[in-house]
């Protein structure tokens, strides 16, 4: 018996599995759904500053990101770890899903540069050019990481 | 009361809502008053807004009518795509007003250009709203049926279900056959349907949170400035949000879930509107915003919030997919 299968018989997958309750498997998709919100759309609002939307306001003013960043994480770590309990057989092997974690994985490392850059750059500088391809990139990997993890709806049924 | 009532009642505010919007507009352009052209723009913002309770309203009613022997379904197609082409024209004419509304908010000055090319769009609007409500008529009211019938171009009567053609004849047949048969339209839309909804949360979250106190070196100008952005995101999300419900009708029309997503998706635009154009100078940092202030930005932020829950909630409580 494989890990996958053993993680499908543990107590928290069978209950997001078979609990008919709305805190169960809705509530958690709910939840998964909202800290998405917060996490990618905090990120988004950085990542356009980086690129020059509001260059007026200073850098630092856009320190509020990273809280709410790290809020919708551990939100989505959670919730993530119950969702993928329920379906670790169909998910644990599929390219979609490993897609996914790679590029979330991804996207949350961008989180470490930028946030020493927003804390250790000057208020009058224009972002640098390996500030604004971070940028770039923290674009494409979260709108990667949605898209992957949307279709992953399909493809368990 | 079913949503066929609330069909009746609300089914003359696009026609009359845009004559009076209209009304305001033309007689701003007379007068040369600036405040009596943003009180035509933001009008057609609140009609726009309510057209969507319209049309939705209609889809239900549809529904509840369509197997009764003694209305015609292609009657009901005819009027279904009117309706469609007058809602799209009156949310393109609502969504350039709230540019023109934005741009005179951040500049000061007037956005003549955008006002005349929302004038255009309105009359436009208003052309189509009227035909549709004219060919809604039809359905019910035989002492005007004429047109449907009696044009030898026109397709022949026919009851219940519809035809399999139908999806040949008719544009809001044609979505759903498409939406429904298509491997990837589907999951597309959904997909596009969270990214919109993730940008949205962003600028949401900025805006209503400069306004609650925090974020205090941000000016209102700076806030003000992101509102694009989260208006595109809603843009992404109605036209999705539209191919879901043209696509698959019955797994929303007569879902609690749904009912209550668009009652805050109603706040929930109101307040857009509010936060657009309100009056508030904060030219200045650190400025603190009024009571009635933070409490818009908090409903604002609920309501928004309200839409997801209900959203999500759909498949569960309701019996969409």
């Amino acid at each position: 018996m494989g890990v996958l299968d053993w993680i499908e018989t543990t107590r928290l997958a069978v209950w997001m599995q078979d609990s008919q309750s709305i805190l169960a498997f809705p509530a958690v998709l709910t939840l998964h759904t909202t800290g998405m919100g917060l996490l990618v759309g905090a990120s988004w609002m950085l990542d356009l500053r980086l690129l020059g939307i509001n260059r007026n306001v200073p850098l630092s003013a856009y320190r509020w990101v990273f809280p709410v960043v790290a809020l919708g994480l551990v939100v989505n770590l959670t919730t993530g770890v119950m969702l993928f309990f329920k379906n670790a057989t169909t998910w644990g092997t599929s390219i979609p899903f490993l897609v996914k974690m790679c590029l979330v994985v991804a996207s949350a490392a961008t989180i470490v540069p930028m946030r020493s850059y927003v804390f250790h750059t000057g208020a009058e500088q224009s972002p640098s050019t390996n500030a604004r391809l971070l940028a770039i990139v923290s674009i494409l990997t979260w709108s990667g990481a949605v898209t992957a993890g949307r279709l992953l709806a399909y493809l368990a049924v | 009361m079913n949503l066929t009532h609330l069909h009746l009642l609300l089914n003359h505010v696009p026609t009359v809502g845009s004559v009076i919007a209209l009304a305001i507009l033309l007689l701003s352009f007379i007068r040369r008053d600036q405040a009596l052209k943003h009180a035509g723009l933001e009008v057609l913002f609140l009609i726009a807004i309510l057209t969507l309770p319209v049309y939705i309203s209609g889809a239900a009613a549809q529904r509840e009518i369509r197997n009764r022997p003694e209305v015609s379904t292609t009657a009901v197609r005819v009027h279904q795509d009117a309706a469609l082409a007058g809602f799209a024209m009156t949310e393109f004419a609502g969504f350039v007003a709230w540019i023109a509304l934005w741009q005179s908010r951040r500049r000061g000055g007037e956005a003549r250009g955008l006002v005349a090319a929302t004038t255009v769009l309105l009359m436009l609007a208003l052309a189509l709203s009227g035909r549709a409500a004219n060919l809604g008529g039809e359905i019910r009211h035989p002492e005007i049926l004429a047109d449907v019938t009696a044009d030898p171009a026109a397709p022949a009567l026919s009851h219940g279900e519809g035809s399999a053609d139908d999806k040949q004849r008719f544009v809001a047949a044609a979505i759903s056959s498409y939406m429904v048969n298509s491997r990837w339209a589907w999951p597309a839309a959904e997909t596009v349907h969270f990214l919109g909804l993730s940008l949205s949360f962003g600028v949401l979250l900025a805006v209503n949170l400069r306004i609650l106190g925090m974020l205090r070196q941000w000016t209102f100008a700076d806030v003000h400035r992101l509102l694009p952005w989260g208006m595109l995101g809603f843009g992404a999300n109605l036209i999705t949000g539209m191919l879901f419900l043209i696509g698959q009708p019955g797994q929303y029309v007569q879902s609690t879930p749904f009912f209550w997503k668009v009652v805050f998706l109603m706040i929930a635009g109101a307040n857009f509107l509010y936060l657009t154009v309100f009056t508030k100078a904060w030219t200045a940092k650190g400025l603190d915003a009024n009571v009635v202030d933070k409490a818009m930005a908090l409903t604002s932020l609920l309501a928004w919030l309200g839409v997801l829950l209900a959203g999500r909630m759909l498949p569960f409580l309701g019996n969409a997919f």
